[in-house]
């Protein structure tokens, strides 16, 4: 099943946009130990895996309006997530 | 009358309190338990039982039990009472409903630690199979959903990596954040036995528990940080082994991925982490830091076992690897007498943790995004499964709140009590059109449900509990359920009145079809439990019996080996501030059980009549307490009222308390702030204040809403 016959029927995002950031932030606090590179993946990754698809969608909405209150690694990192969609899940230290 | 009166019928099953699992013999005279005791050949317990396994019974036959199915409109409607087929309807068609109207993703469901692996399993199904979507979850969620990702991270399992008798063979154990000889008490007494004959041990704990200092049981070394700063303290630890080289490089370099360990050590070998740095941050003598990192190095063999301490903090699962880190580079895995192990808080939380439900993985801890795994449910369940990861427990109240999730299916849970920022979790009820409570009774959620239905205790149905050691047992029915179905059978209901057609004769048909899911469980079955009594998964055709210790070959990751996480200190972003200067931390006590659903409506209640504050003597004169005295306890989130009792368990600074009895409200001050990885809450660190209740009237206010204060104007930070 794939995601696009799973539309909100409701508009607007799924999750407070304030408590997103938080989330997303720390995630970025947690992966902020390992190489830049390594660590953008990481972040790309467990969002992948781990979020709903929304507030995955909301998150990169924010992010085209400007991405107030995300830290910039953080910004980066989630940009990745335009093309992960093949991403099937790992855990452990952050791969490509 | 003869006394004890001579039972007719005995039946062997587990006790369905803590993570332990012991075994219990129930005794019966007709539908009358006359007795409870423990099973001798219960391989978690061997015969011993604690005062709750022992004498809690009762509370599956308390006047409160709900027997029958009830169903009303609205919230504000009395409840209707109505027979099994006609809630059944009225469910299904609700969700029905609620799903066109705001799509497949606006329902979902969370089981219980406290049912079956039958039960958890097929409400996955339900949510899975029939919901269509993944916004499935488990109490795990809020206790040790960091467990799973953290050693799922480092050494590949999300799961105890021994037996319990394994700690007879142990010459150090470090027990950090978890209290055994009240919350997991036949295990600590196995621990106090090894204490006994020579074992040394290491406590990290903010508080001076029982664990710490009682009759058996004393630390060699007690780490009594401040809440909040456990990552920073094992990072310490790390530096001492690495910089002191105490590492088993022999180990590492055979079992382990041998740069991630450079990275690791460079991390924690830096100045950051050196004793001198984080001692005074974590409020620690720098020496007793050195004196327990010398200890678990030298073993020979040295154990890690820990609970919810570690867990429920926003590094929540940073902690859980850092223990990995560490068992790894000490070269403590895969022998007896050492190794990493949860303390589960339930009776099946492992179970609950193994068999998917969670919203991104299937049982197993494999992926829903992972074709192969998807299509192997999808082929045995007959229907197209979704792709995405789903919302998670807390997501799900989140998403209430925006009007995107209006319908839920609550096993055995009830979050209102249970979860965090108590006014945050109602007000999300309150926007839900059909929230269905199958439970024993009612309780604070139920007041925000439309749908009752009531439950079987453990007591009453068949099935299987894995407990904290990975065991796999059996339970079996004792008496009758008073409600005519077992908890297995009312999920199935469920679905078939979604229209999902499935028949199962016995509960034993629904551990086949979890065992051929699920590779780990692939040889259980009640035959081979009726025979062995219980075994330990990974249970298959390598293992048929069961597996005692794991890891003793290679790591199950896809090179086979262990590997080291990059755990920098992160403070919580909850912090202490001229407002609220105080750290307010919980736990629990020998014989009551969590939020006392159970145990409060046993005799046990006269050991614990009310929870209580512990706060110092300094503490409390700053602020013109006496012993006994009122008090609201204030957080940025919201206040609650108890009786505060001066205390040498806690340092100044920290307050403590249980959180057993509902008029406590512990949830409604703790924070919204949760686990990074994972979002189980962090209910270990609240800043808060505390006042003397004046008024009279005080006493009866209302929990109140306080989020004004924005956290940036918070002045001071933990460390």
């Amino acid at each position: 099943m794939t995601t696009d016959d799973n539309r909100p029927a409701v508009s607007g995002d799924v999750i407070d946009m304030k408590h997103l950031i938080v989330m997303a932030n720390q995630i970025g606090d947690f992966f902020a130990s390992y190489p830049p590179k390594r660590a953008r993946e990481g972040l790309r990754n467990h969002l992948r895996i781990n979020w709903d698809p929304r507030m995955r969608n909301a998150l990169l909405a924010h992010i085209d309006s400007g991405g107030d209150g995300l830290d910039v690694n953080v910004i980066d990192a989630v940009q990745l997530l335009r093309k992960a969609a093949d991403k099937s899940g790992y855990y452990g230290p952050p791969q490509a | 009358m003869p006394n004890p009166r001579k039972p007719e019928k005995e039946t062997i099953t587990i006790c369905a309190y803590c993570g332990v699992g012991c075994g219990f013999k129930a005794e019966t005279i007709g539908n009358e338990i006359v007795r409870m005791t423990p099973w001798k050949e219960g391989k978690a317990n061997h015969g011993h039982s604690c005062i709750k396994g022992r004498f809690a019974y009762d509370y599956w036959c308390h006047p409160d039990r709900i027997k029958t199915p009830m169903i009303r409109d609205s919230i504000d409607e009395p409840w209707q009472e109505v027979s099994w087929d006609e809630a059944f309807t009225h469910a299904a068609s609700e969700l029905k409903r609620i799903q066109g109207k705001y799509g497949r993703s606006s329902v979902g469901g969370v089981s219980s630690s406290r049912c079956t692996n039958e039960e958890i399993f097929l409400t996955t199904k339900l949510v899975r199979a029939v919901f269509g979507n993944n916004n499935i979850d488990n109490c795990a969620r809020i206790c040790h959903s960091p467990t799973q990702f953290g050693l799922s991270a480092t050494v590949g399992a999300g799961a105890a990596s021994q037996h319990f008798d394994s700690i007879l063979q142990a010459d150090v154990i470090m027990v950090v954040g978890a209290n055994p000889t009240e919350g997991h008490p036949v295990f600590g007494s196995m621990m106090k036995r090894r204490i006994r004959q020579g074992a040394k041990l290491i406590v990290i704990d903010p508080r001076r528990t029982e664990t710490v200092d009682s009759p058996h049981c004393r630390a060699d070394v007690h780490l009594a940080l401040r809440p909040g700063t456990n990552v920073a303290i094992l990072n310490s630890i790390a530096h001492v082994i690495v910089r002191e080289n105490r590492h088993d490089e022999e180990f590492i370099k055979s079992r382990c991925e041998w740069q991630e360990f450079e990275h690791w050590a460079e991390l924690v070998g830096s100045e950051e982490y050196s004793p001198d740095n984080i001692g005074p941050i974590a409020g620690v003598d720098p020496e007793d830091i050195r004196r327990a990192a010398r200890m678990y190095s030298s073993g020979p063999n040295s154990t890690i076992y820990y609970g919810l301490g570690v867990t429920e903090h926003s590094q929540g699962s940073t902690g859980v690897m850092c223990l990995g880190n560490l068992g790894l580079a000490c070269g403590m895995f895969g022998r007896e007498g050492v190794g990493v192990n949860p303390l589960r808080g339930q009776g099946n939380v492992q179970g609950g943790s193994c068999l998917g439900s969670w919203p991104h993985v299937f049982s197993g801890y494999r992926f829903v995004t992972d074709d192969a795994t998807r299509e192997s449910f999808e082929a045995d369940w007959g229907v197209e499964l979704d792709s995405e990861p789903g919302l998670r427990l807390p997501n799900m109240f989140d998403a209430a709140l925006t009007g995107h999730f209006k319908g839920m299916y609550i096993m055995g849970e009830d979050p209102v009590q249970s979860d965090p920022n108590q006014n945050h979790i109602i007000a999300a009820f309150r926007e839900m059109e059909c929230v269905i409570v199958h439970d024993l009774f009612l309780n604070e959620t139920s007041k925000y449900a439309h749908v009752f239905l009531p439950g079987s205790s453990s007591l009453e149905k068949d099935g299987t509990f894995t407990g904290a050691e990975r065991r796999i047992g059996r339970v079996r029915q004792v008496v009758e359920p008073l409600a005519g179905y077992q908890d297995w059978e009312v999920t199935v209901k469920l679905m078939n009145a979604m229209g999902y057609d499935v028949e199962y004769a016995h509960a034993g048909e629904v551990l086949e079809e979890l065992a051929r899911l699920t590779p780990a469980y692939s040889g259980a079955s009640f035959e081979l439990l009726d025979r062995v009594g219980s075994a330990q998964w990974p249970v298959n055709t390598a293992a048929p019996e069961g597996t005692e210790v794991l890891h003793t070959e290679q790591f199950p990751r896809a090179n086979g080996l262990g590997t080291f996480m990059l755990t920098g200190f992160v403070p919580t972003r909850e912090r202490v501030s001229e407002q609220f200067p105080l750290l307010l931390t919980t736990g629990r006590i020998l014989t009551q059980y969590n939020v006392g659903t159970q145990t409060r409506r046993t005799a046990n209640s006269q050991w614990h009549p009310e929870d209580v504050l512990e706060m110092t003597f300094d503490d409390m004169q700053m602020r013109g307490l006496s012993n006994g005295d009122s008090v609201t306890i204030t957080s940025r989130f919201g206040s609650t009222q108890l009786k505060v009792v001066e205390s040498v368990r806690v340092n100044p600074g920290v307050i403590y308390t249980t959180f057993h009895h509902a008029e406590t409200k512990a949830n409604v001050v703790t924070s919204d702030l949760s686990d990074w990885a994972t979002n189980c809450p962090e209910y270990k660190v609240t800043a808060v204040e505390v006042a003397k209740v004046i008024s009279p009237d005080a006493q009866h206010a209302e929990a109140s809403v306080k989020r004004s204060a924005p956290r940036e104007r918070d002045v001071e930070e933990v460390r």
